[in-house]
């Protein structure tokens, strides 16, 4: 490794560093103002580096990382992604009487291990990256050990992870012993997979599992509903962004090199992922009450539309994947945001009902939910409906219909619960129960909510009237994917 | 060879190794098979009693364990296991030098970053 | 030597027998020993596949399996203690907090 390959591995190498430092500043300063600042300062230096590291690309840092332009782009979304859950962190910590130190900690390692991912190009950095996420989020999930929903979840979390680990981890074994490779690149070229034998259709297959398990896409969702409600707002928030994202980034490239879709068993099974995953995860959003669990079949439904991009191929699919991801992580962040800021200490803002009529006394934090719930449902002028349509039409350039009906069909249903939501938020209040304020007596976003929530939402509206820069910053991007 | 196609093979260098273990067994399950041929089988209330040494057992046999144990046992797999990278460094460090030294101090750091924490929390404390 | 159907075959069975394992034992501390065991099997494979390639990016990888199995049985440890501590459940049919 020479200094070239150092320059290019900094923005890696600065979150790493810094959540050792941190570790040893908490053993002796456990101020939480220090921490918070800490994290942020060196999120943000590492995004700054992401610009000194883009002088010196395309380049291979060692065979485990591969820093090119698409790597840099999802590392910085993920960057992005950490430092508002660290802003809605300080906050949601801020309030609560418990050890905070280490949960900033756990965060940088968190996103780490996620761009990581997105930077990987091995099966090696597959690996340790997708365990240093998973192993910080398994703490950081039951973060609030007093609560019996918080350890459960955690638990549940962990058990399920490592066992779709270990698939992912034989999958890989077989992989490795069909092609002799682990190497992506080394994968991609000179037609090293020409067909499907058995021990490579095995190994792909439990590939699948356990990468299907962290997308959380039907049939491996079942974990979802439960952990985004046991964990705290600001964790469910970086799940449901972070920790999928950067499998999809990782997914794409792992595909788009092996060229997987050549494949009509890969491609079938892809394609009935995604067609379960947008019925099911719409559908069972319709019966719930709990806000968290809502948004977490939401992001099921979420994830087979991005699936449907994988299943057209091609650049202008790659672009939709792209611009989907980051609508996607400004407008869940934007949303968890509204119930991290609004929760109190005895217990997140999740229900429902608590909500009724809250327009009338707090029109802006009303409005900014609104907003994110449009932009979920894809609804014109926010980002949520220029992703969706890049979808379609990635979809329909491949003649993709049967996906693309059920896409309209998921959307449709989906627009149902996001709209129950904002009746309810525009619903008539109660009589005599002291009005909207019921559910969380006095809680206002404050500042930092206030600022946060309202960039999200200028973000939100951004991308979806004036799309065009992002999108040409894509096309650079995902046009050098494959070499 | 190619390794991955499938061949008619037998692991005969491995026989004895089966010899062994058909024997130990048989020796194993023997003895309690025989013995239950021949003894006696009469229960009484002392007989059926934990065995601590003749005296009567102080109190159940099953109780929680401190969950202090618990912790120690934590930390102790946690630092243990990190040993593991030490090894394939012993073997390779003539071939990589001063390279590898680094390499392996900055691991050791991290690791005494991580002790320094648990002794600062008095995850070591006993009372 | 022993060609690497055994190792394939002997690494599939025990990974089999976690699966089942983790599928209908409900105690926890037994499913995280079935978990174990899968990612055991896993090490064994990977070790024979790197044997018979003769490439030893194999091996380090079950350096890394190694490492975070331990991790991830510390951190399953410690949440089971911290749960039991608030209600005393080891089994998954007693963990019904959350339900939909």
């Amino acid at each position: 490794m020479n200094s070239a390959d150092f320059i290019a591995l900094l923005p890696l190498i600065v979150p790493a560093l810094a959540s050792v430092v941190l570790l040893l500043l908490i053993t002796f300063s456990r101020s939480h103002a220090v921490s918070v600042l800490f994290t942020l300062g060196s999120l943000l230096l590492s995004f700054l580096l992401l610009f000194v590291a883009g002088g010196g690309t395309p380049r291979r840092v060692t065979p485990l990382f591969i820093m090119d332009a698409y790597s840099l782009f999802f590392i910085g979304l993920l960057f992005i992604a950490g430092i508002v859950v660290a802003v809605m962190s300080s906050r949601y910590l801020g309030e609560r009487s418990m050890e905070r130190g280490e949960y900033y900690v756990l965060l940088l390692l968190a996103t780490l291990g996620a761009s990581v991912l997105a930077a990987g190009s091995h099966f090696a950095s597959f690996f340790a990256g997708l365990e240093i996420l998973s192993v910080s989020l398994y703490t950081l999930i039951a973060y609030r050990r007093n609560d019996d929903r918080g350890n459960e979840a955690g638990l549940k979390y962990l058990i399920l992870a490592a066992a779709s680990s270990s698939f992912l981890l034989f999958g890989m074994a077989l992989v490795y012993a069909q092609t002799g490779s682990m190497d992506f690149f080394q994968l991609a070229e000179g037609g090293r997979v020409p067909d499907l034998t058995v021990v490579l259709s095995a190994g792909l297959l439990l590939i699948t599992v356990g990468v299907g398990f962290k997308l959380a896409v039907v049939p491996f969702h079942l974990w979802t509903p439960d952990v985004y409600e046991g964990a705290p707002a600001p964790v469910a928030a970086f799940i449901a962004t972070s920790s999928k994202g950067a499998i999809f980034a990782l997914l794409m490239r792992y595909f788009s090199l092996m060229d997987l879709q050549r494949f009509p068993a890969v491609w079938y099974g892809i394609a009935g992922i995604a067609v379960a995953s947008m019925l099911i995860g719409n559908l069972l959003a319709l019966r719930q009450n709990n806000l968290k669990r809502i948004l977490a079949y939401s992001s099921i439904a979420h994830m087979g539309y991005l699936l449907v991009a994988v299943l057209a191929g091609g650049t202008v699919a790659k672009t939709a994947v792209g611009y989907y991801l980051a609508a996607y992580f400004a407008t869940m962040l934007g949303a968890f945001g509204v119930i991290a800021f609004l929760s109190g200490e005895e217990g997140d803002a999740e229900n429902l009902e608590a909500y009724r009529g809250m327009a009338w006394s707090r029109p802006w934090t009303a409005g900014v939910f609104v907003a994110m719930l449009l932009s979920l449902a894809g609804i014109p002028l926010t980002a949520g409906f220029i992703g969706k349509f890049y979808v379609v039409a990635a979809g329909a350039g491949a003649a993709l219909w049967i996906p693309l009906i059920v896409l309209v069909a998921g959307s449709t249903i989906g627009l149902y619960y996001y709209l129950r939501i904002v009746a309810v938020l525009y619903g008539r209040v109660p009589e005599g129960e002291g009005g909207a304020v019921t559910g969380f007596p006095g809680r206002v976003l404050g500042m930092t909510g206030g600022i946060l929530l309202t960039v999200l939402t200028f973000a939100l509206l951004w991308l979806g009237v004036y799309p065009a820069p992002l999108i040409r910053i894509l096309q650079a991007t995902v046009a050098r994917l494959v070499p | 060879m190619n390794p991955m196609t499938p061949g008619s093979y037998m692991p005969t260098e491995y026989f004895p190794v089966l010899i062994t273990m058909v024997i130990a067994s048989a020796v194993g399950f023997g003895a309690l098979f025989v013995g239950n041929l021949f003894r006696l089988k009469r229960a009484y209330r002392e007989k059926l009693m934990a065995y601590e040494s003749g005296n009567p057992p102080l109190e159940e046999p099953r109780y929680r364990f401190n969950v202090k144990f618990y912790i120690i046992a934590m930390l102790f797999v946690v630092f243990d296991v990190e040993a593991v990278f030490l090894y394939p460094w012993a073997i390779v460090y003539d071939k990589i030098g001063l390279y590898a030294l680094i390499e392996m101090l900055l691991f050791i750091v991290v690791l005494v970053v991580g002790y320094v924490y648990a002794w600062k929390k008095e995850a070591f404390v006993w009372d | 030597m022993v060609p690497l159907e055994w190792y394939i075959g002997l690494s599939t069975v025990l990974f089999v027998i976690g699966v089942v394992g983790f599928l209908i034992r409900r105690n926890i501390l037994i499913m995280l020993m079935s978990i174990e065991l899968m990612l055991n099997s896993v090490n064994i494979s990977l070790v024979a596949f790197s044997h018979y390639l003769q490439d030893l990016r194999g091996q380090v990888l079950v350096f890394f399996i190694i490492t975070v199995a331990a991790a991830e049985a510390a951190i399953g440890l410690a949440i089971l203690i911290s749960l039991f501590r608030n209600k005393e459940a080891v089994h998954t049919d007693e963990m019904t907090e959350m339900k939909g």
